[in-house]
């Protein structure tokens, strides 16, 4: 089978588990007790309008096509999910899409910083305690495995704050040791405050009082959302209107960064525990095999045998965790993103929530089961290049 | 049927559970033998055996119960409790101070009056009260504020749990309202494990003054109860469906892993925080409601049983078995549309007529049991005829072999758990009383978490079947049930065990990342996520009430998780000798 047939096959495997998905979260929104028409329309429900003679309620519920059968809703809403239009938020009160896209980015650029920072480690400690076996690091790193998963990654975060980021009367290490003003990483946001909302008058600023919708005015408007990436995008003359300690593209990626590495840490944990069993299961095992045997009976040297022939055959089965990591970083961002003030998918799924906002829940629901099936159907089509064994089935 | 009736099958099946026994012993022996080589498994289970005896004695270690508000004690005193925040083992914590306004002067005796420590509620609603010792009277104000002779109230010598109030004072009627501030000692609530005076400090208290070390003693209940509950029924539910799918195969398991793909594409915690947003308007969860659940699903079994019965049996069914077979699936969709065109969304209401959930439920026990009744008969070709007979036959009570077995286990626990939960609202059958957040999302976790299991079992079912001994049960003519539970699932059961151990593990941690979001327990609850939530209020500067919680979560965890990691050990095929 050709890499392009291939990538066909699966691309066509998705969509069935695409419509499985819609339906479920239109599912759920038709359990939902909360009638949107009459947030939509709020005090102004029982105006009556002089063409029609019906009230604003009703009008509402006729726009949203409320009264139409259950299944002509679902029709519409797979024709307006198709056309772009995945409908409004009664909470931001703006199209969802548009709360989504703002949204999605932010919590992707965590979980892949996470996943940067947690494949290193995960990966360099199970090579190291596979090859020592049963000693005493290998103990270790097994337990710290374990330990990694069972944190509660809330409670991991706001510990890695106190330590991290705070200053020595609360209990902060960095100022007695590396001599920090404070502690060493920010614990709130996703900027310095000097950046963060710097025109509170502007519309896009208008919202409920969450100020989800307020991304800093400096970036890109159509930039990526990524922000490490967009601050090196950031113009001359937008530089000039923001605050002179950071009008500078490398200033401004810096104060990404720095802000990132103690949510991407927490976050990243758990993955690193997880990768960590899976490499030392996976090199223990390919250790066993003939070409291994070979290559030690070559001559080779025993590092050369791990590195060049047994760590690049366990590395592959590794790379299918790749996309399930990504899933579970999503999944633990809702988490982190609430106590590092970030608005990503995780706060406005919990602020849908607890608004009965549906209309949210289904469009973060929806994202990120596109995001997840598109994340493991890349790592299906790297796993057919590099192990070509995988097309042949 | 006289009792020597039958003598040697009794005998046999006697034998037979007798050998099972033996098996079962000689298996745990070698069980334990290896998992002990393992230091790290052995500290697992230490620690999952000292939070569950914690969590069964709490109230006897704990100082004071974790509900505890001072504002409505049944004091003889109004006590006007100031809530005070104290760090672990701070200076504060020595002794209870506090500071007491005598509203109406209740008389205790003559002239006196007794102090008696706030009402503890124990979880029998049990009210016991301790009596406080004053150890020392500070100071004695009017309403204002303004400090008055101390004279006035003196400290009984021979029993200081009474305070004389003098003559002068109860006469002067314009001292409506006094505030008596003075330091409480009591022996009572005094554990002999505790350094002295520390008695609600050790992990400090909260802004309301209670003490954190209760709460957290409490909340292991709560939070074991929620991690065996879920991971129970998600063990069960995803046995069912695993074991239907990789045992049926071709198109059923189709269908069913690609609705776990549905599952597994959406994380977890997102499919919870949805599933939860959606259980907001039940109250209560009711046997009609369950049938909500279960007739859509009934209605995918009827429209593939036809493809179950041609996995099985191609080719083999006779013409009266179809025409009964295509009678039943009319009379049962008919019902299914009638219970589902109707009111759906007022299944979640709690609005309708109790004739109308019992017609509900009927219909969805005659579909579910019609279903099963008849898949038995197309798939093992038994005939309906002499079923009475037969089930008469399964009743003898004097064989051991006929009643020892899962299927009355489960019975027996089934009805139960009916029992004990069913009651009277509005003429229902109430699965669940009060069906609170907690409950939601256990519902909800249980809701993710069953396809992981459905896959790990249809894969060992998938492994299992292939086996000789299943294709020589099924050329006896076994029926497929009695091929499932007793041939295919005992030989499956071990990476289950591995999978069940680590998932209550991961179900308190979920658990507690809902209540931390907010979704889970109440406020103020003694539940570990929402005692972190609850201190994240004061963090950075008050950590311990962040800081201890967390730990307990972190403990509880580690230990199932290492608990999990042992018996992987015990269970790998490599082990086996």
């Amino acid at each position: 089978m050709k890499t392009s047939e291939f990538i066909v096959r699966r691309f066509i495997l998705l969509i069935p588990v695409m419509v499985g998905v819609t339906v479920f979260t239109f599912a759920i929104a038709q359990i939902i007790p909360a009638d949107p028409a009459a947030i939509l329309c709020g005090e102004r429900c029982g105006l009556v309008d002089p063409v029609s003679g019906k009230t604003m309620l009703e009008l509402q519920r006729e726009r949203l096509g409320l009264n139409e059968p259950v299944i002509v809703q679902f029709r519409l809403y797979i024709e307006n999910l198709l056309a772009g239009d995945w409908g409004e938020s009664t909470t931001y009160n703006r199209p969802t899409s548009d709360v989504v896209r703002d949204a999605a980015p932010v919590t992707l650029e965590m979980a892949l910083f996470a996943l940067l920072m947690a494949y290193p480690i995960g990966i360099t400690l199970g090579i190291l305690s596979a090859v020592w076996q049963d000693q005493v690091f290998d103990h270790i790193s097994r337990f710290l495995a374990i330990a990694f998963v069972s944190l509660p990654i809330f409670w991991l975060a706001m510990m890695l704050q106190l330590v991290f980021g705070t200053g020595p009367e609360v209990g902060g290490i960095c100022d007695p040791i590396f001599g920090t003003d404070g502690g060493c990483f920010p614990i709130y946001g996703r900027h310095d405050s000097a950046l963060t909302y710097p025109d509170r008058t502007s519309t896009l600023c208008d919202t409920i009082n969450s100020g989800i919708a307020c991304y800093p005015s400096w970036y890109p408007s159509g930039g990526t959302g990524f922000h490490l990436v967009d601050s090196w995008f950031v113009t001359d003359e937008a530089l000039e209107n923001i605050h002179p300690d950071y009008a500078s593209n490398s200033k401004l990626f810096d104060d990404t960064l720095v802000h990132l590495i103690l949510p991407s840490f927490t976050l990243g944990i758990a993955s690193a525990g997880s990768l960590l069993r899976y490499m030392r299961a996976s090199l223990l095992e390919v250790m066993n095999e003939d070409y291994v045997r070979t290559a030690r009976a070559k001559g080779l040297s025993e590092s050369r045998v791990i590195i060049v022939h047994a760590c690049r055959n366990a590395l592959v089965p590794i790379l299918t965790i790749l996309g399930f990591s990504i899933g579970g970083a999503i999944g633990g961002a809702v988490l982190t993103e609430s106590i590092f003030a970030f608005y990503g998918m995780g706060n406005v799924a919990v602020d849908a929530i607890i608004n009965l906002d549906y209309s949210v829940l289904m469009g973060v629901t929806l994202i990120t089961a596109i995001i997840f099936l598109m994340s493991n159907l890349i790592v299906d089509i790297l796993y057919g290049v590099v192990d070509p064994r995988v097309r042949l089935e | 049927m006289s009792w020597s009736d039958g003598f040697e099958e009794r005998a046999e099946s006697l034998r037979r559970l007798k050998e099972g026994a033996n098996q079962a012993k000689y298996d745990i022996k070698r069980g334990w033998k290896i998992y002990r080589r393992s230091l790290l498994a052995v500290i697992g289970l230490l620690m999952v055996i000292s939070i569950s005896i914690v969590s069964i004695f709490a109230d006897d270690i704990a100082v004071e119960h974790p509900g505890r508000n001072l504002q409505d004690t049944r004091d003889v005193w109004h006590i006007d409790y100031e809530p005070r925040k104290a760090a672990p083992f701070s200076e504060e914590c020595d002794t209870r101070y506090q500071k007491v306004s005598l509203t109406t002067l209740r008389r205790w005796g003559e002239n006196g009056t007794s102090a008696l420590s706030p009402t503890r509620v124990a979880d029998n609603n049990s009210f016991y009260q301790d009596t406080l010792v004053v150890t020392e009277f500070i100071e004695l104000q009017d309403r204002y504020g303004v400090t008055l002779e101390s004279d006035l109230v003196t400290l009984e010598s021979s029993n200081n749990t009474y305070f004389w109030i003098s003559d002068v004072l109860m006469d002067n009627n314009s001292l409506t309202q006094i505030k008596l501030i003075y330091k409480f000692e009591n022996d009572a609530m005094h554990h002999w494990w505790l350094p002295d005076g520390y008695d609600v400090c050790i992990f400090g208290t909260n802004d309301e003054g209670q003490d954190l070390f209760s709460k957290i003693l409490y909340g292991s209940r709560v939070s074991l109860t929620i991690g065996f509950t879920v991971a129970t029924l998600t063990v069960i539910i995803g046995t069912v469906i695993g074991s239907i799918s990789g045992y049926f195969g071709g198109r059923v398991d189709e269908v069913i892993m690609r609705i776990t793909d549905i599952f597994f594409a959406v994380p977890g915690l997102i499919l919870a925080l949805a599933f939860v947003a959606a259980l907001q308007a039940i109250d209560n969860f009711t046997l009609p409601l369950w049938f909500a659940f279960l007739l859509p699903l009934s209605g995918l079994c009827i429209y593939f049983r036809s493809s179950i019965y041609n996995t099985i049996m191609p080719g083999e069914s006779s013409f009266a078995e179809r025409k009964f077979g295509i009678r039943f699936t009319v009379v049962a969709l008919l019902l299914a549309v009638l219970a589902l065109g109707g009111p759906w969304k007022g299944l979640f209401e709690q609005t309708d007529t109790s004739e109308w959930r019992i017609f509900a439920s009927l219909a969805g026990l005659m579909i579910v049991g019609g279903i099963f009744i008849l898949d038995r008969r197309l798939m093992d070709n038994i005939p309906l005829d002499g079923v009475g007979r037969r089930a008469l036959n399964s009743l003898d009570w004097r064989n051991p072999y006929r009643y020892l077995t899962f299927r009355t286990l489960v019975i027996f626990i089934a009805s139960i758990a009916l029992f004990t939960w069913s009651g009277n609202t509005n003429n229902e059958i109430v699965v669940i009383d009060n069906f609170d957040r907690l409950w939601k999302i256990q519902i909800a976790l249980v809701f993710t978490g069953w396809p992981g299991y459905a896959r790990l079992i249809r894969g060992q079912v998938l492994y299992v079947k292939e086996m000789t001994f299943v294709e020589a049960a099924r050329s006896v003519g076994a029926p497929s049930g009695r091929i499932m539970f007793r041939h295919i699932l005992p030989n499956a059961w071990a990476p289950l065990l591995v999978a069940f151990t680590l998932d209550i593990g991961g179900t308190i941690l979920s658990a507690s990342g809902l209540s931390f979001i907010g979704l889970g327990a109440e406020p103020g609850a003694a539940e570990w996520g929402k005692l972190v939530s609850d201190g994240r209020a004061h963090f950075p500067q008050d950590y311990w009430l962040v800081l201890f919680p967390g730990l307990a979560i972190a403990y509880t965890t580690l230990g199932f998780n290492l608990l999990g990691d042992g018996l992987r050990d015990v269970v790998d095929p490599k082990n086996r000798r």
